[in-house]
């Protein structure tokens, strides 16, 4: 995450994101809740799971579940290129790994840059919380919880 | 003084005197008569007492000191042991345990007082003991020859003749007699298995002080406080009044053992200090033999302040008790550990374990002609691993013993609640398993025992009517079964009418009559482990409100054991429980699905072999294996693991045939890899939990393969 040292100097209110491909859209990751992000790397199939669910990886000798954001919001199969990357979240229930196309940059957002009431496409209306403006672009900010809550098991 | 740093020894002290209150109240019912029962009974309550009060608990400290006083009075043969008094001496362990719980949870003992019980247990003790009311007025007569005794040894015992003074200190007494105070030295001896020595010192001196002024303290205040010293302590204190008041309010301080004291005066200490040289000489020889003594009184002479001089007689006659009491278990050499700190040292192991596999690989991966030493170190850290893990692993283990010790009290309270008679046999209550797993245990089985007590064992017409004895037995077996522990809970009783169980489904809506002519009593007996799934034809206190044996089940397979049935009409049931013996590391034998790596424990694994397809024959269109005289059921991996399929089936099969209880089953592999040492990783709490993977373990060369729990594909 070579990138951080160029946004040390925001101002405290902002928040970071990650900015990650999704399809064609951009959605942006809190990044206080990520660990770490990796290469697609070999991710072992894990028979009878939720269709979601890719499998697990070895992440330094920790077992790590990896979920298709594609598959949870209905959107064709990943396609594993160069720029795939895996984003491994640390959330209260332990660690879990996010498919993603390509990760761009990270941006600064503060709350009145964010339009909380906004709708986005059909298909993940459910998993996101708001969309940022960075300049021209839009990005839609993943609601983290909605997107691995479901998924949680008793 | 802040008492809260003791917090945790006083719970774990009380619930260790909890349990040994409990057998021996146990042991008692059965044998009224042994005297060292009691005495065991009496020390343990006393010690109860004590640690309550030094902490401050004092409804704790009321309600045990009644107690103590019911046990005294058994001691003393006053009162005969009756299974009424069995009831209320379990109550009152009850009610302190509700202590303990809100003192564990709360840091306060509560408010309830228990005040029923108090007055249950006066009255039961006025009753009792006026229907013998001169036994009592001779037992203090009993107890006086061994205060001679001990006060045979008492000189030596004054260590506070020895107290060397400072001219500050004589001056300080000296004032004090000039003020018209009588001047005493006392030296105060603990029991030597006490743990908060300052505590106890602290509170002397608080009783000591409501009398007068401590004038002398030896050894000084501060390293008393500081546990700095032995097991005895000295001081010079100016009173009043009466010394004997001080010296029993000294006493009744618990877990002092004795107290000493006697007049001393200016001139004295003065002479005292002259002779000191000489007499420190001489005194060396006659010191040896009373030594033993003060710890010997304890269990005779506890309860009263020290009597005036008698006459040494009949000290023999109290040898005998004396030497009892010594004989307390040697405490054994432990040191208690955060389970925490464990829990870090096994994952450090695994990680070694990991690190080492990875060596393996590369050792065996590479051209072979790699140096010979390399090998042989190799396999050097493959052995120091292992044991390293073992070692740990050993740690990790407690028995059962400590889960198991009290379902004799439950089933004693069912079977007077139940009105049934029945006897607990236990076997096996050493069996050790891991520390977590014990921890969880409790509950199914209290479970399952409860559900024999009330619906296994049928009604005492019943079981005459059948020619069975009128006691019911309950029984709980524990063993090692390879990396297993096995548990086993049964009854006498009924066992399982597969018939109702059957109309109770039938009627639930579970399963259709039709489809309930074809079940297998094995399918029939697995309703009951259906959620909400209640058999018992009423709902009593004991069981049968339907959150019953689907929770043991679940609980026990969150342990990754299984629970099985086993049950013949009218002569009773077994329920096996299957605990794994380690919960992080074990042998695994790793196969080959397609290209996937999975691995099975070597545990559960008997033998592995080459089939040809031929030999696969079928029973009931299910596949099955006919070896050495058994039938075993075919499971083709490929299909439960949704494996892509294979295009030409190949002629001969690699079954891992593995087995659970008595029961085996046929796996058909791919390819066989080795065995290895594999460490457990759990899936996590995302993954929906498919329990035929029982988790995922990474190898040597970075890769993950899943872990197939066997006992699930049964």
């Amino acid at each position: 995450m070579a990138s951080s040292t160029s946004i040390d100097f925001t101002e405290k209110e902002k928040k970071q994101y990650i900015v990650v491909n999704i399809g064609e859209e951009q959605y942006g990751i809190d990044i206080s809740f990520i660990d770490n992000i990796v290469k697609m790397c070999k991710i072992t199939r894990v028979p009878k799971v939720q269709d979601y669910f890719k499998g697990i990886i070895n992440l330094r000798g920790e077992i790590v579940p990896v979920m298709s954001i594609r598959t949870k919001m209905g959107l064709e199969n990943d396609e594993y290129t160069k720029t795939t990357r895996i984003i491994i979240l640390k959330l209260e229930a332990g660690m879990i790994g996010i498919v993603v196309d390509a990760v761009k940059e990270v941006v600064a957002l503060s709350e009145d840059e964010i339009d909380r009431t906004a709708q986005s496409s059909k298909a993940n209306a459910n998993f996101i919380n708001g969309i940022g403006k960075n300049g021209e672009e839009l990005i839609s900010l993943l609601d983290l919880s909605a997107v691995v809550d479901a998924s949680i098991v008793a | 003084m802040d008492v809260s740093q003791y917090l945790d020894v006083f719970i774990d002290e009380t619930s260790e005197h909890m349990q040994n209150l409990s057998d021996c109240i146990m042991a008692l019912e059965n044998d009224p008569d042994d005297k060292d029962t009691i005495n065991e009974i009496f020390r343990a309550a006393h010690s109860l007492k004590g640690m309550a009060g030094t902490m401050g608990f004092k409804r704790m400290q009321h309600l045990t000191h009644d107690m103590e006083d019911m046990f005294q009075e058994v001691r003393n043969d006053n009162i005969k042991v009756t299974s009424e008094m069995i009831d209320i001496l379990f109550e009152c362990l009850d009610a302190i345990e509700g202590y303990a719980d809100n003192i564990k949870a709360s840091s306060d003992e509560g408010t309830e007082d228990n005040q029923v019980l108090i007055d249950k247990l006066n009255a039961f003790l006025n009753g009792e003991a006026g229907a013998s009311s001169d036994a009592p007025a001779e037992a203090p007569a009993e107890e006086a020859p061994a205060e001679a005794e001990a006060d045979s040894s008492e000189s030596d015992d004054m260590k506070f003749k020895k107290i060397e003074l400072g001219d500050a200190e004589r001056d300080a007494i000296k004032a004090a007699e000039d003020a018209g105070k009588s001047i005493y030295g006392m030296t105060v001896y603990i029991n030597e298995s006490c743990l908060l020595k300052a505590a106890r010192a602290f509170l002397v001196f608080k009783a000591v002080e409501d009398f007068g002024e401590i004038l002398v303290y030896s050894p000084s205040s501060q390293d008393i406080e500081d546990e700095k010293f032995d097991f005895d302590f000295s001081m010079y204190i100016a009173i009043d009044g009466s010394i004997e008041d001080v010296a029993k309010e000294a006493k009744d301080v618990s877990e002092i053992e004795k107290v000493v004291y006697g007049q001393v005066t200016y001139n004295e200490l003065l002479m005292q200090a002259v002779e000191e040289e000489e007499a420190a000489a001489k005194e060396e020889e006659p010191k040896e033999t009373p030594s033993e003594e003060p710890k010997a009184e304890v269990a005779v002479a506890k309860e009263e302040p020290k009597a005036a001089p008698a006459p040494a007689a009949s000290a023999s006659n109290n040898n005998a008790n004396a030497k009892k009491a010594a004989a307390k278990p040697v405490t054994s050499r432990t040191v208690r550990v955060d389970i925490e700190k464990l829990d870090a040292l096994m994952n450090q192991v695994s990680e070694l374990i990991i690190a080492k596999n990875s060596l393996v690989s590369l050792s065996s991966g590479e051209d072979g002609q790699s140096s010979q030493t390399f090998h042989d170190q190799i396999e050097y850290l493959e052995r120091i691993t292992t044991s390293l893990h073992e070692s740990v692993m050993k740690v990790r283990m407690v028995p059962i013993e400590s889960v198991v010790n009290k379902f004799p009290r439950m089933i004693r309270d069912l079977s007077r609640q139940l009105g049934k008679k029945m006897e607990l046999y236990m076997s096996g209550e050493e069996t050790e398993l891991d520390r977590t797993v014990v921890d969880q245990i409790g509950d199914p089985l209290q479970h399952l025992l409860r559900n024999s007590a009330d619906h296994g064992l049928e009604s005492a017409e019943l079981r005459a009517e059948r020619g069975k004895p009128e006691v019911g037995t309950i029984y709980l077996n524990a063993y090692q079964e390879g990396n297993n522990v096995i548990i086993e809970v049964g009854d006498d009783g009924n066992g399982i009418d597969t018939e109702r169980v059957k109309s109770k489904a039938i009627e639930r809506g579970i399963v259709s009559a039709d489809a309930a002519e074809n079940l297998s009593q094995k399918e029939i007996i697995d309703f009951l482990f259906m959620p909400s799934f209640s058999m018992a034809k009423q709902i009593t206190d004991i069981s049968g409100r339907g959150v019953g044996l689907d929770v043991v089940k679940s609980n026990i397979e969150a342990l990754g054991g299984d629970v099985e049935v086993k049950s013949t009409l009218g002569e009773g049931s077994k329920f096996t429980v299957r605990l794994p013996l380690t919960l992080a590391i074990i042998q695994a034998l790793m196969v080959e699905v397609r290209d996937e790596k999975f691995a099975i424990a070597l545990g559960s694994i008997m033998t592995i072999e080459s089939v040809p397809q031929s030999d696969i024959k079928y029973v009931q269109a299910k596949e099955v294996l006919h070896l050495r005289g058994m039938v075993i059921p075919i499971i083709r991996l490929d299909e439960v693991l949704d494996s892509e399929p294979l295009e030409d089936k190949p002629e001969i099969l690699t079954v891992v045939i593995v087995k659970k209880g008595d029961r085996c089953a046929g796996l058909v592999v791919d390819n066989l890899m080795g065995q290895q040492e594999i460490v457990i990783k759990s899936l996590g709490h995302y993954i929906n939990n498919n329990k035929i993977i029982s988790g995922a373990t990474i190898l040597g060369d970075g890769e993950v393969a899943l872990i197939l729990d066997t006992n699930q594909m049964f």
